[in-house]
């Protein structure tokens, strides 16, 4: 998970900061709830609260803690001097901005936030910062204009849904039943993660492709669905996945990201880099490197490079082939 | 329990920094560099009296730094009997300008949906910093999850490697250079520009900023540029721009929006057309879909990934960059 990232000296200190503001003078807390509700291993709390302790200023230390209580998963800190300091601190402008960000970010998500509760939010994040200017970020929605409600209230009734779904192929199956675990709006395309009932397996599903949504009321989540493990990434790769070598231009890098190389991509030459990455059917790539016009090219195996070949002359031709073809 | 004096415990930076916060915060008229060097614990163990304390006096520019990027201003003063002496210089941490104000209060539900803004950066350049904002956030105190806003995962796609650069080149207003492609003519240049905004438009991140060159305000698409940004090493900061022509300049790029205006064709039933049918309904169109456009090489790229789906009725020169981007992946794949 992205909250259990190893901690550098600056946001150990950050984190000082914070628990300093948090804590209530001689109030007893436990490790695991601190560590829960600023979303950071427990061991950073125990060694934050440690190094609290440890400080001392001309001979005074600012921060009690009992080390054997501490031993024990318990935080109790008494502040000793006039300059213990238990004040929240401000944000800094970078802090503010990227938070802002991504407040504006979550404006564009249709459903989710009232426009009035985050404008609200902006306000409050403007004002709780010290520095003159943070940088400002906008974010201009691409447009993604569905309603995610429906999927949300079954979420969080955990519960099924039912819904007709247009793959790839263009083909609609109808009646589909997915256990919706959660949604991923990505920048121009909004996900559903879930498993699939018919599959037996977790699938990213696009929301736009989705039609006639209804709530299963009476079919709960699955443990099996419970329990599956969801990845960041919507493409999980697999061992029978092929390596495909790939050259972009710099209006392709995103595709480095994107793809997941299985190394570090190489340098050919001012412009272009080279990288492998693992793909489960190369029929995909046609619609992927298609896309790009020229900014991104297979380089081998062959059978991948005819994959795409084949799918940008189906592209030139509509009408004498039959639409491009990839795999669901 | 154990005993603090007794082991030899080494000052780790974090506490470091926190105890000359709260010694710069505390003291009543601020600390000489000299005061700070030799008292506070992580310094005060490698002073040497009479001696060269020049790492110890870098150590303690960069602590300032690093004080700084977390919101910490450590302000250097000369106090007003001392008339400009530079020798008595004192650092002083406000504690008006540290200190959240205490009227602002979060609730549980504000709480989260500024966990979730700070999770959309989960993997991007911002993300250390949204972290720690939200971490600062998290010590009013408020606790609970709000229900509502579980099971929803935004993401924020940031896949520009100069994008941290260039962000702190805007707060900090520093002039950054980079090499850029031109899309038109496919000429490399190298570019100076006085960054004033990111902003991302049809999914694209775009910095604005003053072109030093052409010498008015400029766009620039961060995925065009060819290089690393750099920015020059103790380069004074540029003036900041006026609210106003900030404005201007964005409005100018809206006016162009506007002027740019594509008519494709949706062939009904497919996978274009379910990614367009809002917008068609919105336009109370059947097929036809007006859409007005920044980038007529971004519109293209969108337009490939439905071959055979939209047809570009206008402008001609976006339907032929359509197809010979086709042209272009066919022959690179012969």
């Amino acid at each position: 998970m992205a909250e259990l990232r190893k901690l550098s000296d600056s946001d150990r200190f950050n984190l000082m900061l914070a628990l300093v503001g948090n804590l209530i003078d001689g109030a007893e807390y436990d490790v695991p709830e601190l560590a829960k509700h600023f979303k950071v291993p427990e061991i950073e709390i125990t060694n934050a609260v440690k190094n609290l302790g440890f400080i001392e200023i001309n001979h005074h230390s600012p921060y009690g803690i009992d080390f054997d209580d501490l031993e024990d998963g318990n935080v109790a800190l008494s502040f000793k001097e006039k300059m213990s300091l238990k004040e929240v601190p401000r944000l800094s402008a970078r802090q503010a901005s990227a938070l802002a960000a991504g407040l504006v970010y979550l404006k564009s998500i249709p459903g989710l936030a009232d426009t009035k509760e985050i404008e609200t939010l902006q306000q409050i994040i403007a004002s709780g910062f010290g520095d003159a200017k943070a940088p400002e970020i906008r974010i201009n929605p691409v447009g993604i204009d569905l309603d995610i409600r429906i999927l949300r209230q079954a979420i969080n009734k955990g519960v099924a849904i039912k819904c007709d779904y247009q793959d790839n192929k263009n083909v609609t199956t109808t009646d589909r039943v997915i256990e919706p675990l959660r949604i991923d709006p990505h920048s121009e395309v909004i996900y559903l993660r879930g498993w699939c009932q018919e599959k037996q397996a977790l699938r990213s599903f696009r929301i736009d492709r989705m039609r006639n949504t209804v709530i299963l009321e009476d079919v709960k989540i699955s443990d099996q669905a419970k329990q599956a493990e969801l990845q960041d990434e919507i493409y999980v790769p697999s061992d029978s996945d092929v390596e495909v070598v790939l050259e972009v231009e710099p209006g392709a890098y995103g595709l480095m990201y994107d793809l997941k190389p299985i190394a570090e991509p190489v340098t050919v030459n001012k412009t272009s880099r080279r990288f492998t990455v693992k793909v489960g059917d190369v029929r995909n790539l046609g619609r992927l490197i298609t896309r790009y016009g020229g900014a991104a090219k297979v380089i081998s195996p062959e059978d991948a490079r005819k994959a795409v070949r084949d799918f940008a002359l189906a592209a030139i031709n509509p009408e004498t082939a039959d639409t491009p073809k990839d795999a669901e | 329990m154990a005993d603090k004096s007794v082991a030899k415990y080494k000052i780790s930076k974090p506490e470091r920094l926190f105890a000359l916060t709260c010694a710069l915060l505390y003291s009543k008229v601020g600390l000489s560099k000299h005061q700070i060097l030799s008292s506070i614990p992580g310094y005060m163990n490698e002073y040497k009296p009479n001696g060269n304390n020049k790492t110890l006096e870098r150590k303690f520019e960069r602590d300032k730094d690093t004080l700084r990027h977390n919101g910490i201003v450590a302000e250097a003063v000369i106090p007003a009997h001392e008339d400009e002496n530079n020798q008595a210089t004192v650092y002083v941490i406000k504690k008006s300008e540290f200190v959240w104000p205490e009227h602002i209060k979060l609730t549980a539900r504000q709480l989260a949906l500024l966990s979730l803004a700070a999770e959309a950066w989960a993997g991007g350049s911002l993300s250390t910093a949204a972290n720690k904002g939200i971490v600062k956030l998290r010590s009013m105190g408020v606790v609970g999850e709000d229900s509502d806003i579980a099971g929803i995962a935004p993401r924020i796609i940031e896949h520009e490697p100069n994008f941290r650069e260039i962000n702190n080149a805007v707060s900090d207003q520093r002039v950054i250079k980079f090499d850029y492609r031109n899309p038109n003519t496919g000429v490399i240049e190298t570019r100076s520009l006085e960054p004033w905004l990111i902003q991302q438009l049809d999914g694209q991140w775009i910095v604005l900023g003053f072109d030093q060159k052409n010498k008015e305000a400029r766009n620039f698409m961060l995925r065009r540029m060819v290089s690393k940004v750099t920015v020059a090493p103790n380069s004074a900061p540029f003036e900041a721009p006026s609210p106003e022509d900030v404005k201007k300049a964005t409005d100018d790029l809206e006016k162009f929006a506007d002027s740019q205006i594509a008519k494709l064709r949706i062939k009904p039933d497919t996978a274009a057309f379910f990614r367009y049918e809002p917008k068609l309904r919105e336009q109370k169109s059947k097929d036809v879909l007006t859409l007005r456009y920044y980038d007529k090489f971004v519109l293209a790229e969108q337009i490939r990934e439905y071959p055979g789906q939209i047809d570009v009725i206008e402008p001609k020169e976006l339907s032929e960059l359509v197809q010979a981007g086709y042209k272009k992946v066919v022959d690179d794949h012969g």
